[in-house]
């Protein structure tokens, strides 16, 4: 922990030089990204750009080929790092919710903390009644997540991420897999997270959200960072060809 | 005659397996308190008297009963010359072995008197002439000789003295031999049509023929060996002479003639008379083999489900070797006959390795090993199946490998792999009846010994196959009520 006049420039998460291929396919070449406490940054891009490959590596559920990342302290890149510990500071959310089918809502939210012997089930239980009311769910505890809405199912994916309590959310396109009537729902559960002074980094394709909601914005062409800045400049007034180009198809 | 059922090596083989593993168990329970060596006179002595399992009309069950020629004869001279018999269904070969160690004082198993037995046995005056018979179908009146089997096809059975006798004189009158392994099969196929003729031992076709299997003999009997009683070399000579008098007394006051009658001339004397007889009958034996066809399953699959989920995760694991060896360990198990095994495990490994294999551990290896190939690549395909993202979810939320296996990927693993460890489950329980190959006593085996005494073949396999069905419809109830109580 640093001082407290200085926790707005502590960097939670540091990217240097890194990249990642499959095979012969390179897909990251080089990223350099700094994160600080508290900031919120949106990555965009034309798909296969390699957002999600980045987000991926931020808690090495990609192995990294070269360079260096170091999440909340820990040097993810560390062979000797304890990654599962990493993890438990490092929630991620996906585009296809990944619940778990044969556990009812809370027993998704209470997995992790119980089994990880952090809480005893009945804290746990607790817990996850908790964070079900904060997306709005608490009614939902006992059912299966089969009969959910996408759009309920995104927010207790989100409310299981939040168990460990993490000092960092990962999203990946987080609202793509949602009908449109139910996108909303899940931005404003992301949005009030984004108000706690949540560490955040989210991929998206929703350009109006990106704008309302990030302090910087990140934009990913061909494995390396294109173009980055406020939400204001980067939309208002791209310096980049190519973020132009990418801008005008969708917007 | 050369012994009868010299069969297949296999089956001699089993036999000194058995007896082996019957010597052992002998020198564990200590040895037998009648051992009687060369005493003056037999009156009041008790003798262990080791026969055969199942050959009818010599020895057989009925009703439990150990019965036939030899039990009769034995019995009634027993009862004549006032000693007590203690008798030992072992199995041919395995009764040879206990002679040989002492642990019998006698044999009576429908053996033949041949020279290379004289040699290390002391024989009774013979006390059955054997010798081949020709039989058709019953209702068959166009051959009545060998000279109406010009271009035929006969049966006889593998190895017997039947099959040399048949085939000495095929070319003469132009037949073609067949060769088969049981009595029981030998009549039915007679019967079906596909031989016009069987060549068998007269005693047991005229047994059979009592039982009304149909058949009828049509020529007269070639005369062939003689069987007789037998002790070790130079031992329980008071035993011997015993025999030899309660025979020729027996013989001479008509006992002799009424006790092989009652087996080789009433056809209604033994035979359960219908169906319905046959069934209360044949229960008790079936119910026996139907326990060790559940219990050699049960065990197995087992036994099956640990070696399929330790090689199920070694063929999803990223190590190669591990992987290498689960493929092989499948590919070898799947790739080969189950039957094959079981005569690799009971005959092969205890040659290999001088260790004593029981037909049980024979059984349950074959059918675990089996089994353990498929139900991996049920493992392997059940763990497949789980969207890759669940596995993600969970170890991004901090759980280790291991923990996110056994809370999220496995049970929804098992719930897609359910239906097929059922259909695996019925798979090995039916594939448990080919054991009988090596002489376990499963459900189908039972079947086989039922009707190698009664010659009753399709009303006994019908019995066996209506037990093995609704066995089989019973396990997959139970298991799909398993399945919806704990894979809601
Ligand atoms: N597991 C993998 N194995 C091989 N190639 C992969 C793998 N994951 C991603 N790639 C490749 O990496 C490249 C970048 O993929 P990534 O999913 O990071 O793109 P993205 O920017 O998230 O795209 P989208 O907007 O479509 O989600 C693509 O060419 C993809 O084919
Ligand atoms: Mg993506």
């Amino acid at each position: 922990m640093s001082t407290v006049t200085e926790q707005s420039s502590n960097v939670k998460i540091q990217v240097k030089d890194l990249h990642k291929s499959f095979g012969s396919n390179n897909v990251l070449k080089g990223i350099d990204m700094d994160v600080r406490e508290g900031e919120v940054v949106c990555v965009i891009g034309p798909s296969g750009s390699g957002k999600s490959t980045l987000l991926r590596c931020l808690n090495k559920l990609e192995d990294i080929t070269s360079g260096k990342v170091v999440v909340d302290g820990f040097d993810v890149t560390d062979p000797k790092v304890d990654i599962n510990e990493v993890r438990r500071h490092v929630g991620m959310v996906f585009q296809h919710f990944n619940l778990f089918p044969h556990m009812s809502v809370a027993e998704n939210i209470m997995l992790a903390p119980v089994e990880l012997k952090k809480m005893s089930k009945a804290e746990g239980r607790e817990r996850a009644l908790e964070l079900l009311e904060r997306v709005g769910l608490r009614e939902k505890a006992n059912a299966r997540p089969a009969s959910l809405s996408g759009g309920q199912k995104q927010r207790v994916a989100i409310a299981r991420a939040l168990a460990m309590a993490p000092g960092i959310m990962l999203f990946d396109e987080a609202t793509s897999a949602l009908d449109p009537e139910m996108v909303g729902e899940v931005l404003q559960v992301i949005k009030e997270l984004a108000d706690t002074g949540m560490t955040m980094v989210l991929v998206t394709h929703e350009m109006g959200f990106a704008r309302e909601v990030a302090d910087r914005v990140v934009f990913m062409a061909d494995g390396v960072v294109c173009e980055q800045g406020a939400p204001e400049q980067l939309f208002g007034n791209p310096q980049q060809a190519r973020t132009q180009d990418f801008l005008s198809k969708v917007l | 005659m050369e012994k009868k059922r010299t069969a297949a090596p296999t089956g001699r083989l089993a036999r000194w397996i058995a007896a082996a593993a019957i010597g052992l168990m002998a020198l564990v329970v200590g040895a037998p308190s009648a051992v009687a060596q060369g005493s003056e006179s037999v009156e009041g002595q008790t003798y262990v008297i080791g026969t055969d399992t199942t050959f009818a009309p010599f020895e057989f069950r009925q009703n439990g009963e150990l019965t036939g020629i030899d039990m009769d004869l034995l019995r009634a001279i027993a009862e004549d010359q006032g000693f007590e018999v203690e008798i030992r269904s072992l199995g041919f070969n395995a009764a040879l072995a206990a002679l040989s160690s002492n642990q019998v004082d006698g044999v009576i198993a429908g053996m033949s008197i041949t020279d290379e037995r004289k040699e290390i046995y002391d024989f009774s005056e013979p006390y059955f002439e054997s010798g081949v018979q020709m039989a058709v179908a019953a209702g068959n009146d166009e051959i009545t000789g060998y000279e109406d089997l010009e271009g035929k096809t006969v049966v006889a059975k593998t190895g017997a003295e039947g099959e040399s006798y048949a085939k000495s004189i095929a070319e003469e009158y132009g037949f073609e031999v067949k060769s088969l392994d049981q009595s029981a099969t030998m009549y039915e196929s007679v019967k079906a049509g596909s031989a016009v003729a069987v060549f068998d031992d007269y005693p047991v076709l005229a047994y059979g023929i009592a039982q009304g299997n149909g058949l009828k003999t049509v020529t007269d009997k070639v005369p062939g060996g003689s069987y007789g009683f037998a002790v070790n070399k130079g031992e329980n000579t008071a035993l011997l002479a015993a025999f030899n008098d309660g025979l020729a007394e027996l013989k001479a006051n008509g006992e002799y003639q009424q006790i092989l009658d009652s087996y080789l001339a009433d056809p209604t004397a033994a035979a359960p008379s219908n169906f319905f007889d046959l069934l209360v009958k044949s229960i008790p034996a079936l119910m026996t083999g139907l326990w060790h066809t559940l219990l050699v399953t049960a065990i197995s699959f087992a036994i099956a489900m640990a070696l399929g989920l330790v090689f199920g995760f070694m063929k999803i694991s990223g190590n190669i070797v591990l992987r290498g060896i689960a493929t092989t360990f499948v590919n070898i198990f799947r790739g080969t006959p189950l039957l094959l095994w079981a005569f690799m495990f009971y005959f092969g490994l205890p040659q290999l390795t001088g260790w004593e294999i029981s037909v049980w551990t024979a059984g349950v290896l074959t059918l675990s090993l089996n089994a353990g190939a498929y139900v991996a690549e049920i493992v392997r395909g059940g763990i497949q199946s789980v969207d890759p993202g669940q596995l993600e979810a969970s170890r991004s939320l901090g759980l280790g490998y291991g923990k996110s296996m056994q809370k999220v990927v496995i049970p929804q693993a098992f719930k897609m792999m359910t239906p097929s460890l059922i259909n695996q489950l019925i798979i090995s329980l039916k594939d448990s009846s080919l054991l009988l190959a090596i002489g376990f006593t499963e459900l189908l085996y039972q079947g086989q010994q039922i009707y190698a005494a009664n010659f009753r073949v399709t009303e006994t396999l019908l019995i066996v196959g209506i037990i093995y069905f609704i066995a089989i419809m019973a396990l997959t109830k139970l298991a799909n009520y398993a399945d919806r109580r704990f894979n809601k």
